[in-house]
């Protein structure tokens, strides 16, 4: 595999598993501005697995495991630990080099067409939310957003303009996130590839009972070339549903979304067929997030 | 598929021994403790009211509270008080209060009869309570105006303090002058 493929099939993968969760989240990947409040901890594990590319197997699971602190009432830190394990064989596409599929995808370090399986530390994360205007008590909540992540596998530095509005007693939300990105991909031979990124995430989440919220997100994600956002090298729709439940003591959410479908640019690549992105992303991609107040 | 136990797994249950210990607590009191406790030594007498449609949307008009009032929460003494069971949405589950309303309209006290939340406990003291205390109907009851937040309880704050404002606004067309 080239560099600057290995580059681009790490790009939107590092984006995809680089997002953390502001404060109670009732979204699998978009960020509220539910924060922390001033002196609270709150510690919070998160579970995403994606599974399934063109072919054969691919699984990945991340775990980023996280305390969150409110500085005062508008302004949140974190710090995550972030591990990951794949698990791939021949997951995509057939080549010459590999007729009967490649062995390749984020978190294979080797590609090829033998079965590959890792689990990784992969490093550390550190997140600050700054939220400009309360959903709650103003017509448009908004939020800035900035993660710095330090590992083995990428540093990356992300921000977000966090958007949410609250209808029907703050019943219904309606929540956008709009995310860039600039990321080092780092590989085993030692060097690195730049990347960078852009996400539009919207989504909407209805209090259907007590303790229990439902609602659906898309997410339209964009990965390029270069820390300038220099070669636009591939695009992917996602959607799906999320469900989430919440007591005094600690809250669970759960969200799915499916690949749409995608697009690449990168030449001589296996990261797109059939009419969709595969590297870091997957047909099916789960969360599960706890989070416990203390 | 494979999974090996990773050490992000192994902080779930460990945070799981940990959150019993971090319990909060709550807040739940009867209608009969919540009625001493706002008229202390009086009888109260069950007052049922029928809203009309035209009512319910002037009250919500005024308040922005969605909910639906229950006309059977509501008492009277003998003085011509007021004691009225209301409830907003909280955070995660209702928020349920009582509010007593003297004879010439003005608030008495509320009380805070079910708080089940992560935050925000502060809204059953009596230093965030007594700021409604002797607000009338005419009084606009705007968080962060007339009402000081909470950290951590904000939606809270204002839905209780919204519900106010629609109890003081059904008195102004309801219970004001009845017999």
């Amino acid at each position: 595999m080239s560099r600057i493929n290995k580059s681009i099939c790490a790009l939107a993968l590092a984006a995809a598993f680089s997002q953390a969760q502001a404060g109670e989240g009732s979204f699998g990947w978009i960020y509220t501005l539910d924060l922390q409040p001033k002196g609270t901890w709150e510690f919070e594990q998160k579970l995403q697995y994606n599974k399934g590319q063109a072919g054969g197997n691919y699984d990945f699971w991340q775990g980023r495991s996280a305390i969150e602190y409110g500085v005062n009432e508008n302004l949140q830190l974190a710090g995550y630990l972030n591990t990951s394990y794949v698990n791939a064989y021949r997951n995509y596409p057939a080549t010459t080099e590999f007729p009967s599929g490649e062995t390749g995808g984020w978190g294979v370090a080797y590609p090829g067409d033998d079965k590959y399986s890792k689990w990784r530390v992969e490093g550390g994360s550190l997140e600050a939310i700054w939220r400009l205007s309360n959903p709650v008590i103003d017509p448009v909540g908004v939020g800035l957003y900035g993660e710095v992540t330090l590992g083995n596998m990428k540093d990356e530095f992300e921000t977000r303009l966090m958007l949410q509005s609250n209808f029907l007693d703050d019943k219904l939300i309606l929540a956008a996130n709009i995310v860039g990105a600039i990321e080092k991909v780092k590989f085993v031979d030692g060097e690195t590839g730049p990347e960078s990124m852009i996400d539009i995430l919207l989504g909407a989440s209805y209090r259907v009972a007590n303790n229990w919220t439902a609602g659906l997100e898309y997410r339209f994600h964009n990965d390029f070339y270069g820390y300038k956002f220099d070669t636009y090298t591939q695009r992917a729709h996602f959607i799906g549903p999320n469900v989430h439940y919440a007591t005094k003591d600690w809250w669970v959410t759960g969200a799915w979304r499916y690949q749409l479908g995608g697009k690449c640019w990168a030449p001589n690549d296996g990261e797109c067929s059939g009419g969709m992105v595969w590297d870091s992303h997957s047909k099916n991609e789960f969360i599960v997030k706890l989070g416990m107040p203390f | 598929m494979q999974w090996k136990p990773a050490a992000t797994l192994m902080l779930v249950p460990v945070a799981a021994l940990m959150a019993p210990a971090l319990a909060h607590a709550k807040i739940n009191v009867g209608v009969e403790e919540a009625q001493q406790r706002i008229f202390p030594g009086q009888k109260l007498t069950q007052n049922a009211v029928a809203l009309t449609e035209a009512q319910r949307e002037r009250m919500q008009e005024l308040s922005s509270v969605r909910e639906p009032f229950r006309g059977e929460r509501v008492w009277r003494t003998a003085n011509g008080d007021w004691f009225i069971v209301d409830e907003v949405v909280g955070k995660h589950e209702m928020v349920k209060y009582a509010l007593g309303i003297n004879a010439d309209g003005t608030i008495k006290q509320i009380e805070i009869m079910a708080y089940v939340e992560s935050y925000g406990y502060e809204v059953g003291e009596a230093s965030w309570r007594n700021q409604f205390v002797g607000k009338s109907g005419n009084a606009t009851l705007k968080l962060n105006k007339d009402i000081k937040n909470i950290s951590g309880a904000t939606l809270s704050c204002k839905h209780l303090t919204d519900g106010v404002k629609r109890l003081m606004v059904m008195h102004d067309l309801v219970l004001k002058g009845s017999k």
